[in-house]
C-alpha cells in the first residue's frame, strides 16, 4: 500500500468509530481525485504525501470535537485528588519519570546545541560555506596554504567574501605574570564576512592584514575582556602583551561569540593571520605546499548552494595551473559553520547513540510505572467496580485513567525542567569534548520535554486503563475476590520480562564499552605510552631565540632534564602521537615523479625513538641535534614498503633540496588516534626547531617522572619558558573520552535499570504469592513440603526472568551494533559480554525471586486458612 | 451568529461559494494545507456556516471514480462570509490598501 494510504488508515484509528467509516471514505475520495489531477497534469495541487498528513489533524480534531472543557477539567482535579491519596506512590512514580523524561530532555538540548542552534552573533550563518581542500585520488577536508586562499578569495564569483582562520596559542603578559590563553589567526575580512558587529570599538579590517608582521593589532572575545579589564571599555587604544609584544586592542567581540567552531575552547582573542609571529618569516604566506588557514565563504545574495558549488569548477582549474602541488586538487564545500562534515557525522552517531540510550531509560522507567500503576490498581479494582456499578462507561473510565496517567506525566516532567535547565552546567561534563556553543535550554528544548512527558503518560497509561476497562463488575465488587486480576497479572508478567530485556540490553552495552576501554589501555599504538612526561616548550613566546639559539637552547634543555634523577631517556619532538596532533607534507622518492604521496612528518630529537619506545627495524636512529649535518631521515616501515617494495630502503633517498637520504626504519606509530591505523611517516632530524616543541622524558621503570623536578631543569635552561607536563598515558586515555562518557552513563543506567527490574520482579512474586496464600495453606495442610511451595514461586519468577534474559539478548545484539562506532578491538555481539549481562540479570532475578519464595515456604498453614 | 471569522474561515467559505467544492478543490483554490482546511471545515459545519452532502453514487459511477462528499453554504454561510469580507475590506482600509472585488 502507498504510503499515503497507510497514513490515512493509521489516522482513522483516531477518529471515534462510529463516524470512522464516512471519515475514510471522504479522506479516499479525495486522494482518488488527487491522483486523478496529478496524472492530468495539474500543477497547483499538493503532492500525495503533504496532502494526506492532513488527514492527522483533521482525526485528532473529530476525535476532540465533542471534547468539552468541563469533562476535562473534572478529569484533571479527580486526578490530583487520587494521587494526593497516595503521595508515596505519587512521588516515586513521578520520580521514576522524571528521571526518564529529564535524561530524554538533557540529551535533546545538546543536539539542539550542537546541530540545530544557530551559531550566536553570526549573521544568517545558514549563507555561509566551509571551503575545504581535497584530492582526486585521496578524499579528504583540509586547511588552504596563503596563496590558496587568496586565489580562492580572487575567483569565487558566487562569495561575497572568503575569510580564513587558523586556531593558535598565546602567551599573554610579561614575566611571571603570563598565562597561556587559545585565540585565532584570521584574515582580515573574517569578521565582515561572518557579519558580526563589534561590542565596543572596532573589529579587524582587510587593512589590518596586508604585510607580514606589520599589525600588532587584536580584538579582545567578550570573556576575556570581562575577566582581564572587568568589562571596562576604555580599553581600546589600550596594549596587551601578547608573546612579549605589546598589541594594541582594537574592540571587543559581541558576547557569545565564539568563532565558527562548536567544538573546542572559545578563543579568547584574535589577531590579523598576517601578525603570526614566529621563526618562519614570511614563508607560511608565500608556499603554496604550506596549508595551515580552514576558509570559510559567504554566498552572494540570490547564489544557491548548487551554484556555489557549480562556480568552484573554475577556481579549481585555475588553482590546479598555479602550482604543480595543486595537480590534482579538488574543492569540496558544505553548507553552514559550526562542525565539518567528519564532525557533524561524529556528533550525530554520538547523540544518536545517547538518544537510544536514554531513549532505552524511558521505556524503562514508564515501564515501571506502569508496573506501579497496576499494582495499585489492584487495590483500586472496588473504587472502578463501584463506579461501574453507578454506570460509568468504558470510555469514560478510560479517559479519566488516562487523565491520571498523564497529570502524573506532567508532575514528572515539572520535576524534569530544573534539571534540564542546569543542563548546560552537567553537559559539557558528560561531553568528551570542550563546547564552545551553549547547550543551555531553550523554548524548543522546554517544548521537547512537554512532548516527551505526553508520550510518557500516553505510554505508562495505556496498560492500567486497558486492564481497567476490561474488568468485569460482578468480579470486583465480590470482596475478596481474587479471579479479576488475570490479565492484569499476565500483563505485569510481559512488563517485568521487557523490563530485564531492557536491563540486560543496558548491562550487556556496558559490559561492551568497558571491555573496549580496558582493550584500548592495554593496546599497542606502536610506542609505549607508559611512564612518558611530556610538555610543551613554548620557546617562541619568550621572543629571545633565533632558529640557531633555539636548537642550542633544546639542546640544554633535553641535557638537563636527562639529569633529573628518575628520567632514563629524554627528547623533544615537533608532536606527540595521539595527543599532539599531526603534521603532513607531500613525499616523493628521488626521481620517481610518478609516485607522490601526503604523509605524516615529525621533527624529532636525538634519542626519540628510544624515548617513545618506537622499534628501530633497520638502520640506526637520528642523532643529537647538531650531530646530523647532512641531510638524513628516518621513515617508518608502512612507507618503506609503499616507496621501496622488496628493496633495501637504507640509502634510498627523498626528493628536496638537496635530497634526504633514509638512514633508519623505524616501526609504525598511530599518530591520530587509538582508533585510526597507522600511516606512512618520515622523520626529520631536530635541524629546524619548529615554533613549539614537546618536550618528551621516559622515566626509569615504567614510572612518569616527576613533573615538578623537569619543570625545575628546564627552568635551569631557561627560567622564562612556560611549561605545563602531564602524562602521555593519561593523554592517550582520554583520547578514548567518548567511550569513556558513553560507557559510564551506560553503566550508570545499567545499574538503575537492574534495580528498577530487580524491584519489578520482586514485587510481582511477592505479589503472585501473596495471592496464593490460601492455596499454600491447603497444600501444606495437605502434606506438601516447604521446599516445593519455594520451589513452585520461584519457579514462577525465574520463568520470567529466563524470557525476559532471552528478548533481552536479541535486544543486546541491537544495540550493540548501534554503538558500535565506540567500540575498540570487541565484536557488538561479544559472546562474553552478553554471558555477562545473563548472569548478573539470572543472579539479581533469583535473589529477587527466592525472598517472596522463602516467605512462601513458611506459610502456616492455620493462620493462612484462618483468615 | 458565531464570533467574527478568521481569515482562514474566510477563505474557505469563499471558496466553498464558488461552488461544486470538495476538500481537495478547497485545499487548490485557498493554497492552505490539508491539515488546516479540513478541520476548518468541520468546525464551520458545527456552527452552520456549512453543510456537506454525499454525491449520487450513480453520478460517480458514471466517471469511474469514488463517490465525494460536497460542501456548500447555509443561509448563514453567506452571511457571515458578506459580514467578514467587509470587515476585511474595511480593515484593508483603514490601512490605505485597496481591495479589488471584496465586495
Amino acid at each position: 500500500m502507498k504510503l499515503e494510504r497507510l497514513l490515512i488508515r493509521a489516522a482513522a484509528a483516531l477518529v471515534p468509530p462510529s463516524r470512522r467509516q464516512e471519515w475514510l471514505e471522504e479522506w479516499e475520495s479525495e486522494l482518488a481525485a488527487l491522483d486523478r489531477a496529478r496524472a492530468a497534469g495539474a500543477r497547483d495541487v499538493p503532492g500525495q504525501l503533504s496532502f494526506a498528513v492532513g488527514a492527522l489533524p483533521h482525526a485528532v480534531w473529530t476525535r476532540t470535537e465533542g471534547w468539552t472543557l468541563d469533562g476535562l477539567l473534572q478529569d484533571v482535579k479527580y486526578s490530583v485528588r487520587v494521587l494526593g491519596l497516595s503521595p508515596g506512590f505519587t512521588l516515586v512514580a513521578a520520580l521514576t519519570l522524571a528521571l526518564g523524561i529529564g535524561a530524554n530532555a538533557s540529551i535533546f538540548s545538546l543536539v539542539n546545541g550542537l546541530l540545530l542552534r544557530s551559531p550566536a552573533a553570526i549573521h544568517a550563518p545558514e549563507r555561509l560555506i566551509q571551503i575545504a581542500r581535497s584530492y582526486e585520488t585521496d578524499p579528504r577536508w583540509d586547511n588552504w596554504s596563503w596563496p590558496a586562499l587568496g586565489l580562492i578569495r580572487d575567483q569565487a564569483e558566487a562569495f561575497t567574501g572568503v575569510a580564513g582562520y587558523t586556531a593558535q596559542s598565546f602567551t599573554l603578559g610579561t614575566g611571571a605574570d603570563t598565562e597561556r590563553v587559545l585565540g585565532e589567526e584570521v584574515t582580515g575580512d573574517y569578521f565582515e564576512v561572518l557579519g558580526v558587529r563589534p561590542l565596543v570599538g572596532r573589529l579587524l579590517h582587510p587593512t589590518d592584514d596586508v604585510e607580514p608582521g606589520a599589525h600588532r593589532v587584536t580584538v579582545l572575545s567578550h570573556a576575556l575582556w570581562t575577566r582581564l579589564y572587568g568589562g571596562d571599555p576604555s580599553v581600546v587604544g589600550q596594549t596587551i602583551p601578547i608573546g612579549s609584544a605589546p598589541y594594541e586592542i582594537v574592540g571587543v567581540a559581541p558576547e557569545g561569540f565564539a568563532g565558527v567552531e562548536a567544538i573546542g575552547t572559545p578563543p579568547a582573542l584574535w589577531v590579523p593571520a598576517m601578525q603570526n609571529p614566529g621563526f618562519h618569516g614570511d614563508l607560511p604566506f608565500a608556499q603554496w605546499g604550506w596549508s595551515w588557514i580552514q576558509a570559510f565563504g559567504r554566498m552572494k545574495d540570490g547564489v544557491t548552494f548548487d551554484e556555489a558549488l557549480a562556480s568552484m569548477d573554475v577556481v579549481t582549474a585555475r588553482l590546479r595551473d598555479a602550482d604543480p602541488v595543486n595537480e590534482q586538487i579538488l574543492i569540496r564545500l558544505t553548507q553552514g559553520v559550526g562542525l565539518d562534515p567528519e564532525g557533524r557525522r561524529e556528533a550525530r552517531t554520538l547523540a544518536g547513540i545517547l538518544a537510544l540510550v536514554v531513549g532505552v531509560v524511558l521505556l524503562l522507567t514508564c515501564t515501571n510505572v506502569a508496573n506501579l500503576c497496576l499494582a495499585r490498581a489492584a487495590g483500586r479494582r472496588t473504587e472502578i467496580g463501584v463506579r461501574r456499578a453507578l454506570g460509568a462507561g468504558r470510555r469514560r473510565l478510560i479517559q479519566q485513567l488516562m487523565a491520571e496517567s498523564l497529570v502524573l506525566a506532567g508532575f514528572a516532567s515539572l520535576i524534569a525542567v530544573p534539571v534540564v535547565l542546569s543542563a548546560d552546567r552537567f553537559l559539557p561534563m558528560l561531553f568528551p569534548y570542550t563546547l564552545s556553543v551553549p547547550v543551555g535550554a531553550d523554548g524548543r528544548v522546554l517544548l521537547f520535554l512537554a512532548a516527551v512527558g505526553i508520550v510518557a503518560g500516553l505510554l505508562f497509561g495505556a496498560a492500567p486503563a486497558w486492564t481497567a476497562a476490561r474488568s468485569d463488575v460482578l468480579g470486583a465488587l465480590k470482596e475478596g475476590g481474587t479471579t479479576g486480576g488475570r490479565t492484569r497479572t499476565r500483563l505485569r508478567d510481559v512488563l517485568v520480562a521487557s523490563q530485564l530485556a531492557l536491563s540486560v540490553a543496558l548491562v550487556a552495552s556496558a559490559a561492551l564499552l568497558g571491555r573496549s576501554l580496558m582493550n584500548a589501555t592495554s593496546a599497542n599504538p606502536g610506542f609505549d605510552p607508559t611512564g612518558l612526561a611530556i610538555g610543551v616548550l613554548d620557546i617562541e613566546s619568550t621572543r629571545r631565540y633565533d632558529d640557531e639559539t633555539s636548537l642550542d637552547l633544546l639542546d640544554r634543555v633535553v641535557r638537563a632534564v636527562e639529569q633529573v634523577p628518575g628520567v632514563r631517556h629524554a627528547t623533544v619532538a615537533n608532536s606527540t602521537p595521539i595527543v599532539g596532533g599531526h603534521a603532513r607534507a607531500t613525499m616523493q622518492p628521488l626521481g620517481r615523479e610518478d609516485v607522490e604521496l601526503e604523509t605524516e612528518y615529525n621533527i624529532v630529537g636525538p634519542g626519540y625513538f628510544e624515548t617513545l619506545g618506537i622499534p628501530i627495524l633497520r638502520g640506526r636512529t637520528l642523532a643529537g641535534i647538531h650531530d646530523e649535518p647532512v641531510r638524513v631521515v628516518a621513515v617508518n616501515e608502512s612507507l618503506a614498503k609503499l616507496f621501496w617494495p622488496g628493496e633495501d630502503p637504507i640509502g634510498q633517498q627523498l626528493a628536496g633540496n638537496p635530497p634526504w637520504t633514509v638512514v633508519g626504519v623505524v616501526g609504525d606509530v598511530q599518530m591520530r588516534s587509538l582508533r585510526s591505523p597507522a600511516q606512512p611517516g618520515v622523520y626529520f632530524p631536530a635541524e629546524h626547531a619548529s615554533a613549539s616543541m614537546v618536550l618528551h622524558a621516559r622515566g626509569q621503570g615504567g614510572r612518569t617522572p616527576d613533573g615538578e623536578a623537569i619543570r625545575a631543569a628546564v627552568a635551569g635552561a631557561d627560567p622564562g619558558i612556560p611549561l605545563r607536563i602531564s602524562d602521555l598515558r593519561q593523554g592517550v586515555a582520554a583520547s578514548m573520552g567518548e567511550t569513556r562518557t558513553i560507557g559510564y552513563l551506560v553503566g550508570a543506567f545499567a545499574l538503575l535499570a537492574l534495580v528498577l527490574a530487580a524491584v519489578g520482579l520482586y514485587g510481582l512474586v511477592s505479589f503472585g504469592a501473596s495471592e496464593r496464600t490460601r492455596e499454600m495453606g491447603i497444600r501444606i495442610a495437605l502434606g506438601a513440603r516447604p521446599q516445593s511451595l519455594r520451589r513452585l514461586i520461584l519457579g514462577r519468577g525465574l520463568g520470567i526472568a529466563l524470557l525476559g534474559i532471552g528478548a533481552g539478548v536479541v535486544f543486546s545484539l541491537g544495540l550493540g551494533h548501534a554503538i558500535q562506532g565506540l567500540l575498540f578491538d570487541v565484536a557488538p555481539h561479544d559472546p562474553w559480554a552478553l554471558a555477562l549481562a545473563s548472569v548478573v540479570l539470572l543472579g539479581t532475578a533469583s535473589v529477587a525471586a527466592w525472598m517472596p519464595a522463602r516467605r512462601a515456604g513458611r506459610v502456616d498453614a492455620t493462620v493462612s486458612l484462618r483468615d | 451568529m458565531p464570533r467574527s471569522l478568521g481569515i482562514t474561515s474566510l477563505q474557505i467559505l469563499a471558496a466553498v461559494r464558488a461552488g461544486d467544492a470538495y476538500g481537495l478543490d478547497i485545499v487548490t483554490r485557498t493554497g492552505l494545507p490539508s491539515g488546516t482546511v479540513y478541520p476548518t471545515l468541520g468546525r464551520l459545519k458545527r456552527s452552520g456556516l456549512v453543510r456537506s452532502r454525499w454525491e449520487d453514487q450513480r453520478a460517480a459511477d458514471r466517471e469511474g471514480r469514488p463517490r465525494r462528499k460536497y460542501y456548500e453554504l447555509t443561509g448563514d454561510g453567506v452571511k457571515a462570509l458578506e459580514a467578514g469580507a467587509g470587515r476585511v475590506a474595511g480593515l484593508a482600509e483603514s490601512l490605505g490598501l485597496r481591495v479589488e472585488g471584496a465586495r
